[in-house]
């Protein structure tokens, strides 16, 4: 074995320790942390709710059934499918369309968000300031997130896994204004 | 800035982190993500896995936080936790392949580190190594951990870290020998 095979084994403690990955992962971690935040607050609000309602049983059965038939509807509009109408809409949900994947410009998914998006709208109103302000503070964040992704997806729009992520994030988005929505409708 | 700095530092980051505070996060994940990073590359030998590893990891660590207690440092403990998600990828059914421990039946994949010559023989030589003496010789030949510390994030006996670390160490001598030749 030769001396110099023998050094190299030993240099090994002298690799550098740092690679940095040959992407931003912010974004994506940005993303997630934001949703969990959303679903923490909802969460909390829903608790509250639920110290609050006589009702609790009836009301808690209507939402899940509501959150199941809700989830199927928002799946089956978002998932991605291979007759996509091209131009169907000249503008996305959040940001340049031609940069969207093609689920994000489905007329029906951005139906859907314009809906909730107002039932959202009407039950920050009836929130209390401070509890507003935080789940509006949640939500702005999570699309400063899908910003960012999109602003990535500008400089590299054929990026699949960017692709994949703007359209998780905004599977995200929709759950949380999903579940802002459905804490309203278990104080009732 | 000596080593207790940094770690006041990161003390101070990872107090406001976990108040809820995004960009005190953010600033550890900038701090951190290179050596994160290195250390899932280096046990997965996939560039899109590493970085899947790498991102879980913080992901996992900012759902954690509440619960670091600061036994070990910030450090060790992301470096737990992205071991823990590189096992957690391998023992996967869509990740099967990153399992193989016989690298004869391997095809290596080719890593970019940015090293000198000398230095990307020495990864190569890591990477082609099997998958238990790699990850022995990765936490404490690279990443300079103890037996104990390497052999607990890696759920094996210490014994067996050792016994692993011994045949990485003959193996790579081998490896680079055939390669100097």
């Amino acid at each position: 074995m030769s001396d110099q095979s023998k050094r190299r084994v030993t240099r090994i403690d002298e690799l550098a320790r740092s690679v940095p990955p040959p992407r931003d992962l912010w974004p994506a971690i940005s993303a997630a942390i934001e949703a969990d935040r959303v679903a923490a607050t909802t969460t909390t609000t829903t608790a509250s709710a639920r110290r609050q309602s006589r009702w609790l049983p009836a009301i808690g059965m209507a939402a899940a059934v509501g959150l199941v038939a809700i989830g199927v509807i928002i799946g089956q509009n978002i998932a991605p499918k291979t007759q996509v109408t091209a131009g169907t809409q000249t503008t996305s949900p959040q940001g340049n369309a031609e940069l969207m994947p093609a689920a994000l410009r489905d007329a029906n998914y951005r139906k859907q968000r314009g809906v909730l998006l107002a039932e959202v709208d009407k039950r920050l109103a009836a929130m209390p300031p401070a509890e507003r302000e935080k789940v509006a503070a949640s939500l702005l964040a999570l699309r400063r997130s899908i910003s960012e992704i999109e602003a990535q997806l500008g400089h590299d729009p054929a990026n699949a896994l960017l692709q994949e992520l703007l359209v998780n994030s905004c599977q995200e988005e929709m759950r949380a204004l999903t579940a802002v929505r459905d804490s309203g409708s278990q104080e009732i | 800035m000596g080593a207790d700095s940094v770690v006041d530092f990161d003390a101070a980051l990872i107090e406001r982190a976990r108040k809820g505070d995004s960009r005190a996060f953010e600033r550890l994940y900038r701090d951190h993500v290179g050596r994160v990073h290195g250390l899932c590359l280096r046990m997965t030998r996939n560039p899109d896995l590493a970085a899947d590893c790498a991102q879980d990891a913080f992901i996992k660590a900012w759902k954690a936080l509440p619960r670091f207690e600061a036994r070990s440092s910030f450090s060790t403990w992301l470096h737990r936790i992205a071991v823990n998600t590189v096992l957690e990828k391998r023992r996967g059914p869509s990740n099967a392949e990153i399992a193989v421990e016989d690298p004869t039946e391997y095809e290596e994949p080719v890593l970019s580190f940015d090293t000198p010559v000398e230095e990307e023989e020495l990864e190569a030589a890591i990477q082609s190594l099997p998958q238990g003496a790699r990850d022995a010789l990765v936490l404490c030949g690279v990443y300079g951990y103890e037996h104990s510390e390497a052999a607990s994030m890696l759920g094996i006996a210490v014994g067996t870290c050792k016994a692993q670390l011994h045949r990485a160490r003959g193996l790579l001598r081998e490896r680079l020998e055939r390669g100097v030749r």
